[in-house]
């Protein structure tokens, strides 16, 4: 039935009506355009029927100057149901306090479990953890994220080779792997020495094996250096060659150099803003207003709230505002290539053994293009260019 | 007597194809099976009894009788009559 739909949300009550023909007072409120439904005839002279709350002073006008008498029997539907609720108050009040409860107490640290290391470790990540605050009974939103602990941690703790840190619900797990040094393993297999690029060798220093190249030999990658193969030619003996031979080697790198620089200096003026952020939505709780900075750089960070172990849509969103300088720095062309040159050393370094030593460079090429200056570099480095290669026995 | 509207009404239900209950404002009376009657367009309720609805028409009056009615709903010219429908009667106005 279509009309009675929604009435329990906008409420409505059962009237008991007494007096001569019943009926006849429904068919006045029905005239009058009150709505009435399930009426039924109890006896001769009583009658019942629902009608919505909104029309209750209505149909209290339509009884008035006759002879009819009105009950009101049931009361039902959201209205009544929540204003009965209401005079309970101790009932809601502690309702909300056990709500409030939950939520305090699934944003805690209950419990953190270490595992995998060993206990004196263990006792080194658990006070690191106290100085970062995470302890039994820390506010979750006080604390970082799992990401930047797992950082810190391997920062502090030198021993710890990795760290995983998972978050369960108030449970903080962490998985530790130490670093255990390891006895260089030492290979008996025999192996022969060869170049891993060519390059003019300066230096050699031969441990074990025939050397088949002298100082101030020019040698291609794959040739042979130090072969492993010792003795007469029918009596060969194969051994493990070792030795390093450094050689000069060279490198060349391309790159282009703007002529003009930015610099973005934070100047040490902050501003916090603290927002809840509501599905979506973010409510400002502390920090209105942007602060009057030139230049600003943002930070954000959100941290989620958690009901028992899952994430409610509500969080807290921090946001640090610093106050930003722009410098642009123009360049002569002579600053530009020697910027150039730190560059590409910087690269090159990455790629190369970290004993290798940088000689001499020499810039090939130097145009200005478009406000860029473009380099061909050329590098001179000494390194050593062993390669192991082994022997297979049987040849 | 009739008069000319209800003459007219009568002419313009049979050559046109209205809906007569609209034009000559006669009650219509639904009933699915036994247990459900919908009338539309009456007067008013005068009688309601759990055996008994008689209600006004605009000539005349209609009896439902029948066994354990409840008034489903009830709105200024629609009544939804719930129970054991036995017979539904036309009764003339005797003037």
């Amino acid at each position: 039935m279509k009309i009675t739909q929604g009435v329990f949300f906008t409420g409505y009550t059962t009237v008991k009506v007494k007096g001569k023909f019943p009926e006849f007072f429904f068919n006045r409120c029905s005239e009058k355009g009150i709505m009435l439904w399930d009426i039924k005839k109890i006896d001769e002279y009583t009658c019942q029927a629902n009608i919505k709350l909104e029309d209750v002073s209505l149909l209290k006008q339509t009884r008035r100057n006759t002879d009819y008498k009105i009950s009101f029997e049931k009361r039902m539907g959201l209205p009544f149901w929540l204003s009965s609720l209401l005079s309970k108050k101790p009932l809601v009040i502690g309702f909300l306090l056990g709500c409030m409860m939950i939520f305090l107490l699934s944003n805690m640290v209950w419990s953190i479990q270490i595992d995998g290391v060993t206990p004196e470790i263990e006792h080194k990540i658990e006070k690191n953890l106290d100085k970062y605050g995470v302890q039994f009974g820390a506010w979750k939103f006080n604390i970082d994220t799992p990401s930047m602990m797992q950082q810190k941690l391997l920062t502090d703790i030198p021993e710890l080779l990795w760290i995983g840190i998972t978050e369960n619900g108030t449970t903080y797990h962490l998985q530790g792997i130490e670093k255990t040094i390891v006895e260089e393993n030492i290979e008996k297999g025999a192996q022969h020495l060869i170049a891993s690029k060519k390059g003019v060798i300066v230096d050699m220093f031969v441990e074990a094996g025939v050397p088949l190249v002298k100082v101030n030999d020019f040698v291609e990658e794959g040739d042979m250096l130090v072969s492993g193969l010792i003795g007469q030619e029918d009596k060969e003996e194969a051994v493990r060659a070792k030795g390093e031979i450094i050689a000069e080697t060279w490198y060349k790198s391309q790159l282009s150099i703007p002529l003009s620089v930015n610099y973005n200096v934070l100047t040490g003026e902050k501003k916090n803003q603290y927002a809840i952020n509501i599905a979506g939505f973010e409510v400002p709780i502390w920090g209105f207003g942007d602060p009057d900075y030139k230049k600003i750089h943002t930070e954000t960070y959100n941290k989620p709230f958690y009901l028992f172990k899952w994430e409610i849509p509500l969080s807290l969103t921090t946001k640090k505002l610093w106050e930003k300088e722009e410098f642009e720095k123009a360049r002569t062309k002579d600053e530009a290539v020697q910027a150039g040159i730190e560059q590409a050393k910087k690269e090159l370094r990455e790629k190369l053994h970290e004993d290798a030593e940088f000689i001499s460079e020499k810039v090939l090429h130097s145009k200005k293009e478009n406000g860029t200056v473009k380099l061909i570099l050329y590098f001179k480095v000494q390194e050593n260019i062993v390669k192991t290669q082994p022997i297979t026995q049987g040849d | 007597m009739k008069t000319w509207q209800q003459r007219f009404g009568n002419w313009l239900a049979q050559h046109l194809d209205l809906p007569t209950d609209v034009i000559l404002e006669l009650p219509r009376i639904t009933t699915i099976g036994q247990i459900h009657a919908y009338i539309e367009n009456h007067k008013g309720l005068l009688q309601f009894s759990e055996h008994e609805i008689r209600l006004k028409l605009n000539q005349g009056q209609l009896r439902i009788k029948g066994k354990g009615f409840v008034l489903r709903m009830m709105l200024p010219e629609e009544i939804l009559v719930e129970g054991t429908i036995e017979e539904v009667t036309f009764l003339q106005e005797n003037s």
